[in-house]
């Protein structure tokens, strides 16, 4: 290389065609290790057995109007409830100023498909699960689902009536892959 | 380079604070390479680029890996996890690329007697890799829960159980009883700690390597950049090549039939089948008949090919052709001990190798020597 140096009349030019090299080099084993390293990084992502765990799909078609399903999600129970027509005018008539924690009904459900309620199925105040999903359980006098620890009251969408409890059932993240089958995990 | 380094605002700050990167750069990019070395002299750069991938690729399998389900856990990396299947054919073809480095390292240092003095050091720290890559080898072998990799732990376990005293006390710290999963949790934790040991004698190697290396005529020397680089990259790719063959087109190579089949309590092959790095090594082990004289015979293998120094009798002479001859027929006989199953022949190859050790190399290296 000393040699070739000596015999380039410019010398900017020599040190820009080192610098070329370098650089090639330099990329090339930048994109080389990258496509190496890359598929070890991805393996660590969640596996296929974690990500159906993160995204469970549930079927909701079975479930009749005014019952409800207990889906366990990461460990969480996520309550899924069918409202009647009845149900749902019910709720929309009620004057949301009035209420707690004020929400909409359409903040409440898929705007999609508004007779379906998905809640965090644990109490807001103090942290217990909730009763009522089934119908023969106690509900309330809001038709909702009642904390049995503290004694908090939730209507048919999960907003906060009356109680300890300071805030509206959680909502999980969620989406329709069609109208008989939710994921959880992924919003819409 | 060094003086770039310390023309540069951050780097004089750095190499203020931190001599020592003054000291790597000097050593990376002092002109201290002849332009155009031999190709085989990178064997020890690729066996540190295969570990590096080892190590790496290891450490992802054991984000998944669980020894209470050995076999089922690998299907599992194989298929359920993102780009398992890559990763998992990087660790076994890493495996067999790093022991055909290894092992033509020695064939190397042996056919140019780089094993003679200065270089003794070399050849034990290099044999002293040759051996903790071998016990790497055996247990991810046995981790695979193969019903291959089952049948050597049991005989291996079987062995500890006979021994008494001190070394069955260690064999009982070590392996935890019969082979089980307990024992395959054991073994991970040796395997990832031997992993680290492996990383350490590899530097040592390459430590020794470099203080007993000729220096370069003045003025021949060239920096660290591009050219030695070049060469390496070549190395590289052609190296990367056949890796890439290999994980591909023939991932399970060199190992049993068995590796394929899970362990089962109840099977018992007619033999204990190896891998092929292991096969030459356990071929020795099956030739002397009770488990203490398989051990015997495994130690006095690799304890007469660290001697090798001392066995060369030329004293610094030239080299002759006969030995040169003897070098490559060892090989052979090396390669026939992987290749044979118990019997006759597998003994007579067993005498071979430490008839070549013991007898020949002091009578013909002597001989030879002016």
């Amino acid at each position: 290389m000393a040699e070739t140096a000596a015999q380039e009349k410019p010398p900017a030019r020599a040190s820009s065609r080192r610098d070329f090299l370098s650089i090639l080099t330099m990329a090339g084993a930048a994109v080389i290790s990258a496509a190496i390293i890359w598929p070890m990084l991805d393996a660590l992502n969640p596996d296929a057995k974690s990500a159906a765990r993160a995204y469970p799909i549930v079927n909701v078609a079975d479930i009749p109007p005014n019952g409800g399903k207990t889906v366990d999600w990461n460990g969480v129970p996520v309550i899924i409830r069918r409202l009647t027509h009845k149900q749902m005018d019910e709720a929309r008539a009620v004057a949301q100023e009035q209420l707690p924690d004020p929400a909409s009904f359409m903040a409440r459900v898929n705007h999609g498909y508004p007779d379906y309620v998905v809640v965090v199925g644990l109490n807001t105040g103090t942290a217990c699960a909730l009763e009522g999903n089934d119908p023969s359980a106690p509900r309330g006098p809001f038709g909702g689902w009642v904390s049995p620890c503290d004694g908090s009251q939730y209507d048919a969408l999960g907003r906060l009536r009356a109680g300890p409890a300071p805030r509206n059932l959680a909502i999980p993240p969620y989406h329709f892959i069609n109208a008989g089958q939710i994921q959880l995990g992924r919003g819409a | 380079m060094t003086k770039a380094l310390q023309d540069s605002s951050i780097g004089a700050w750095a190499v203020q604070r931190m001599p020592c990167l003054g000291a790597a750069c000097t050593t990376l990019f002092a002109p201290t390479r002849a332009p155009e070395g031999a190709y085989l002299d990178l064997l020890p750069g690729l066996t540190a680029v295969t570990l590096a991938l080892l190590t790496v690729s290891g450490l992802v399998l054991a984000v998944y890996y669980n020894p209470w389900h050995a076999f089922a856990s690998i299907g599992f990396i194989r298929r359920g996890v993102h780009q398992g299947w890559l990763v998992q054919a990087y660790h076994a073809t890493g495996t067999s690329m790093i022991f055909g480095l290894i092992y033509l390292t020695l064939l190397r240092a042996m056919l140019t007697r780089a094993y003679r003095a200065p270089g003794e050091l070399v050849w034990l720290l290099g044999g002293k890799l040759y051996i903790i890559l071998l016990l790497l080898g055996w247990l991810g072998f046995t981790l695979t829960g193969s019903l291959a990799g089952h049948v050597s732990l049991v005989v291996a376990t079987s062995a500890a159980q006979a021994l008494t005293s001190a070394p069955g006390a260690v064999a009982r710290w070590i392996f935890g009883g019969p082979a089980g999963p307990g024992t395959l949790m054991r073994l991970e934790v040796l395997h990832v700690v031997l992993g680290g040991g492996a990383i350490i004698v590899l530097g040592l190697y390459g430590l020794a390597r470099r203080a007993v290396r000729p220096p370069v005529e003045a003025g021949r020397g060239v920096a660290f950049f591009p050219y030695y680089a070049a060469q390496y990259g070549v190395a590289l790719a052609v190296f990367g090549l056949i890796f890439t063959l290999f994980a591909c087109f023939a991932p399970h190579a060199g190992q049993p039939a068995l590796s394929a089949v899970p362990a089962a309590a109840l099977a018992s092959p007619a033999y204990v089948a190896l891998p092929w790095y292991l096969a030459p090594l356990g071929a020795v082990a099956d030739a002397v008949p009770g488990l203490g004289g398989g051990i015997i015979a495994v130690v006095a293998a690799l304890a007469v090919l660290l001697a090798l120094p001392w066995l060369d009798r030329s004293n610094g002479g030239r080299k002759g052709w006969l030995y040169g001859a003897l070098i490559w027929l060892l090989a052979l006989d090396v390669v026939g001990l992987g290749l044979a199953r118990p019997g006759w022949l597998a003994d007579l190859l067993v005498f071979w190798f430490f008839f070549h050790f013991l007898v020949l190399t002091p009578v013909v290296t002597a001989m030879e020597a002016p």
